[in-house]
């Protein structure tokens, strides 16, 4: 298991430094002169030779006329000590940037998957073991529905009728401004803010969700094994809950770690159209204002979090299926 | 036995076979010819799941919905063509509705008078009654069919209503006792009646334009009131006295002087300015929102201005000696003295093409504006031509929801498709490579995928479309989302073709093939994967609507197709503020529904068709 493991942190660290190179390749595709737009303010107080000079000075303090494999090299080592840059736009360090929106984003995504979780999982297994009942046949029907329908679509309805019509939350934002009360009472209120994104966010991912634990479950529920439990008298409780939803776990663990690793994702259009200043909208943001060293930062947050997403489910199917422990 | 009962006793026995027959024919293998396929009931796979598929009723409904809709975006586009440059403030947000034209009955026979707005139209009956109709919201705020009030919010008496005048988004009226009133939007003070206005008596007509409003009195003066910057006016100009006839441009005013003379009534020197000179005595004049036009004694038409493709400039030919003109917004309509009526100019929404209704009848008045023409016979009846509204409403360009939907809808499909095809070609050619040969490619091929299926889609789409599409045209853009979709959406179809290939991969004839030596290449592709073709269709089908809501949501972010290409992602772009959700609905619940009932459609194909080619999944 830790030779595996081992085995498994490697191949990741091996794939992180592809990624980091092509990465890093795409974003010198983008046009722009940085030593440019450095010395761009002095064109007007100096004369042209010594524009030309401090242009080329600066050119070779940032090294861009190095080959490839040397600018690749000084950006890597600046990764590794966790130098990823300057904000075009704050001004400031891009680690500084990215804070304050990953952590809204984590604190907005945790109840989203909390809320998603609780639902989904009940809601499939339960539906997987009345299949084809009234009500299962109902959730189908709005399952197929909520998996076809944009967020975005959600979004708007909903901002329609319990904002605008209703008029029981905000149509936007995370906090009233200039808000002034105790603790507890801000986070009441920052959740009267949440309602509606945590709603629209759960109904994008309940409907796939409830989907793939259905299905995983009813494969469970029809093999041999569920029949010899039942024949044997164990309640039908026991049957479902340990010995069917065990062994329908294993499909479901690939979907529930990726769900968890969007918690660190930010969703770019729940964010956006509620304006919460997350991680989704400050991506959007930064592509807009081309502020590419911010945008690199999240990409690269991205990529580490999907490799690690693969490694923990890869190591999770160890505990789940001992199949795979031995097979290893 | 009547002859009848024999025939029938005869017909019977014909198809009765006696139980001697049967047994013969059973015994001697003398019976009726049937196929094999039907006697052994064998049907090839496809067949099946032809007929699985055709009994799902869900399935064959979303399947009949989906046919329809790619049929009417994929022919749509020819009968309503979309001109990507079009846009026209006039037009702004409008909402779904044909009642632009659809004049109050009471009104048939009683016209006295009629001014035609953007959207909405105003009329005086010969009794002095103001009629309305239309649209007759113009902003979210303002609906002019709120008639004026008093300080204490009761209703103004207008009296007598005998003339009416429509401005952008502002009406003007004058009773018979010559008081002017106003009302609509206010910005530029178009509706607030000056008093030196209110203290005249002999105010003979109205007029309003864009923000702002004329009045012109017995004795030749024009008094003007509104935005003084966007409109050239000069209140001191030396025509003062000597006016019988005003027209008004979208920012300039001119007049018809009692001396047969076309004069402008402005400081600056333009296009409106240098009026045609030898044009005789004139009798009238009209304007369109950037040409003027002048008619002489003799019937002869002269147009200048701001010109344009149009084709204001094309006047048409008539035999007939024209006796007035009248402007829409971009057309002209000319009486002849016979009581015909000629129209030019642009025809967009068949404003310049007259109907043989009209042609055929004896019209002894026009009423003109924007899109809109009215026609009085001389029996008093009211017919109309030109812009009736809009189905799906407008936009906050002027442009048609409808003609956006179907292009749209093109665009959206055919991104969908070529994504797909992209995706499919991938994941079949990785997933077969990967299960055949196995070994190192399939380790790498494995390794490769799974990255590309961990990193979060949207975000990568979008940082993609931004770096890559900076430098590219709107043309090349849309080839780099349908590229973008397709290469980062191959793995889930590359996972299943390879288990399937590997399933497939130690079977008889797969083995038989290599021991001919067929080569390794021809057998994946032409041995083993018609046999997995089934998995492909179900994933394509379910992947092309993953694909247009990808589209969609790229788009709506600003970050797939751009305006002024539409897709049905990007013409909900800009929906989400409060002011367009509540305010213009249409601009967003159309698409989205469109957009929802398209893709639940796809997806309840795609489940018909999975269920029908492995009937197990069918328990679950």
């Amino acid at each position: 298991m830790i030779k595996y493991t081992l085995k498994r942190i490697l191949y990741m660290l091996f794939v992180f430094s592809i990624m980091s190179v092509i990465l890093f390749s795409l974003y010198n595709m983008i046009p722009g002169d940085p030593a440019r737009s450095e010395v761009e303010g002095l064109r007007e107080t100096l004369k042209p030779d010594e524009y030309q000079l401090a242009y080329e000075q600066a050119r070779a303090r940032l090294g861009l006329d190095d080959p490839a494999v040397v600018r690749y090299g000084r950006w890597a080592k600046g990764l590794l000590s966790g130098d990823l840059g300057q904000s075009k736009v704050h001004k400031v360090p891009v680690t500084k940037v990215v804070t304050q929106p990953l952590k809204t984003t984590i604190f907005i995504n945790i109840f989203a998957v909390i809320i998603g979780l609780g639902l989904t999982i009940p809601l499939g297994i339960y539906t997987a073991v009345k299949k084809n009942s009234t009500f299962d046949k109902i959730v189908q029907v709005m399952t197929i529905v909520g998996h076809s329908i944009p967020v975005f679509i959600f979004a708007l309805l909903f901002i329609y009728a319990f904002s605008v019509r209703l008029g029981w939350f905000p149509v936007s934002g995370m906090n009233t401004p200039n808000f002034k009360g105790t603790g507890w009472e801000a986070f009441k209120d920052t959740m009267w803010h949440l309602a509606l994104p945590l709603l629209v966010m759960t109904i994008g991912a309940l409907a796939g969700l409830t989907r793939y634990v259905r299905a995983a479950m009813a494969d469970a529920l029809s093999m041999d094994y569920i029949k010899t439990a039942r024949a044997k008298g164990l309640k039908e409780k026991v049957v479902i809950l340990s010995h069917a939803w065990r062994n329908a776990l294993l499909p479901v663990v690939t979907l529930i770690i990726g769900w968890f690793m969007s918690i660190f994702y930010g969703s770019l259009i729940t964010e956006r159209m509620f304006n919460l200043n997350g991680l989704g909208k400050l991506l959007i943001q930064s592509l807009n204002d081309m502020d590419y060293d911010v945008v690199m930062a999240i990409q690269l947050l991205y990529v580490v979090i999907a490799l690690l997403g693969n490694l923990v489910s890869d190591l999770s199917y160890g505990l789940v299926d001992p199949r795979v422990r031995v097979n290893k | 036995m009547t002859e009848k009962q024999i025939y029938d006793k005869k017909k019977d026995n014909k198809n009765k076979k006696s139980f001697i027959t049967l047994l013969f024919s059973n015994l001697f293998g003398n019976k009726e010819q049937l196929s094999l396929m039907e006697e052994e009931q064998v049907q090839s796979p496809w067949r099946t799941i032809l007929k699985t598929f055709k009994s799902n009723k869900v399935a064959m409904t979303g399947l009949i919905v989906f046919l329809l809709i790619f049929l009417t975006v994929m022919v749509g586009p020819l009968i309503k063509p979309i001109d990507l440059s079009f846009s026209e403030t006039s037009q702004i947000h409008i909402a779904p509705g044909m009642d632009l034209m659809k004049f109050p009955e009471s009104l048939n026979g009683k016209v006295s008078d009629i001014a035609v707005g953007p959207s909405f139209s105003v009329a005086a009956s010969t009794d002095g009654k103001f009629h309305i109709w239309g649209k007759t919201r113009v902003s979210s705020v303002i609906d002019v069919k709120n008639l004026p009030r008093d300080e204490s919010n009761n209703l103004i008496n207008m009296g007598n209503v005998v003339r009416v005048a429509t401005g952008f988004d502002h009406i003007v009226v004058l009773n018979d006792q010559g008081q002017v009133y106003s009302w609509g939007s206010n910005r530029q003070q178009q509706s607030n009646v000056p008093i030196e206005v209110r203290q005249l008596n002999n105010i003979k007509d109205v007029y309003a334009g864009y923000q702002c409003s004329l009045v012109l009195t017995e004795d030749g003066k024009s008094i003007y009131f509104g935005n003084q910057m966007n409109n050239d006016y000069y209140p001191y100009h030396q025509y003062q006295g000597q006016l019988q006839k005003l027209a008004v441009t979208a920012d300039a005013m001119l007049g018809l002087t009692f001396d047969g003379n076309v004069v402008y009534l402005g400081t600056q020197n333009n296009s409106y300015s240098t009026i045609p000179e030898n044009m005789g005595n004139v009798v009238d004049i009209a304007a369109t929102a950037s040409t003027v036009a002048a008619l002489n004694d003799e019937g002869k038409v002269f147009i200048w201005g701001n010109v344009s493709q149009k084709g204001e400039g094309n006047i048409a030919e008539t035999s007939e000696k024209i006796t007035a003109i009248y402007g829409g917004r971009y057309h002209y309509t000319a009486l002849t003295e016979k009581g015909n009526v000629v129209a030019w100019g642009s025809n967009v929404y068949k404003q310049s093409t007259v109907p043989e209704s009209v042609i055929n009848a004896n019209i002894a008045d026009i009423y003109t504006g924007y899109y809109q023409n009215y026609a009085v016979t001389e029996d008093g009846e009211l017919l109309t031509w030109g812009l009736k509204g809009y189905l799906f409403g407008t936009d906050d360009l002027g442009r048609d929801i409808f003609t956006r939907l179907l292009n749209g809808g093109r665009m959206s499909m055919t991104i969908g498709a070529v994504a797909v095809i992209i995706s499919v070609f991938i994941g079949v050619v990785v997933g077969a490579l990967s299960g055949f040969l196995g070994g190192k490619v399939d380790i790498v091929l494995q390794r490769v995928s799974e990255v590309v299926a961990a990193l979060p889609f949207l975000p990568f789409a979008m940082i993609l479309s931004a770096l890559i599409g900076n430098s590219l045209s709107s043309t090349q853009r849309i080839v780099l989302i349908m590229v973008i979709l397709g290469l980062l959406s191959w793995t889930g179809l590359q996972r299943l073709v390879r288990a399937q290939v590997l399933s497939v991969r130690e079977q008889e004839y797969v083995i038989a093939a290599r021991s001919v030596g067929v080569k390794r290449m021809s057998i994946i592709f032409r041995h083993i994967l018609p046999n997995v073709i089934s998995i492909i269709l179900v994933s394509a089908t379910l992947s092309f609507a993953t694909s247009m809501l990808t589209e969609s949501s790229l788009s709506y972010l600003g970050f797939g197709v751009q305006a002024p290409h539409p897709t049905w992602g990007n013409m909900l772009f800009g929906a989400n503020n409060s002011i367009v959700i509540q305010n213009y609905w249409w601009r967003w619940v159309y698409a989205s529904i469109v957009l929802g009932v398209c893709v639940i459609c796809i997806n309840l194909v795609g489940d018909g068709l999975r269920d029908a080619i492995d009937p197990k999944s069918q328990e679950r």
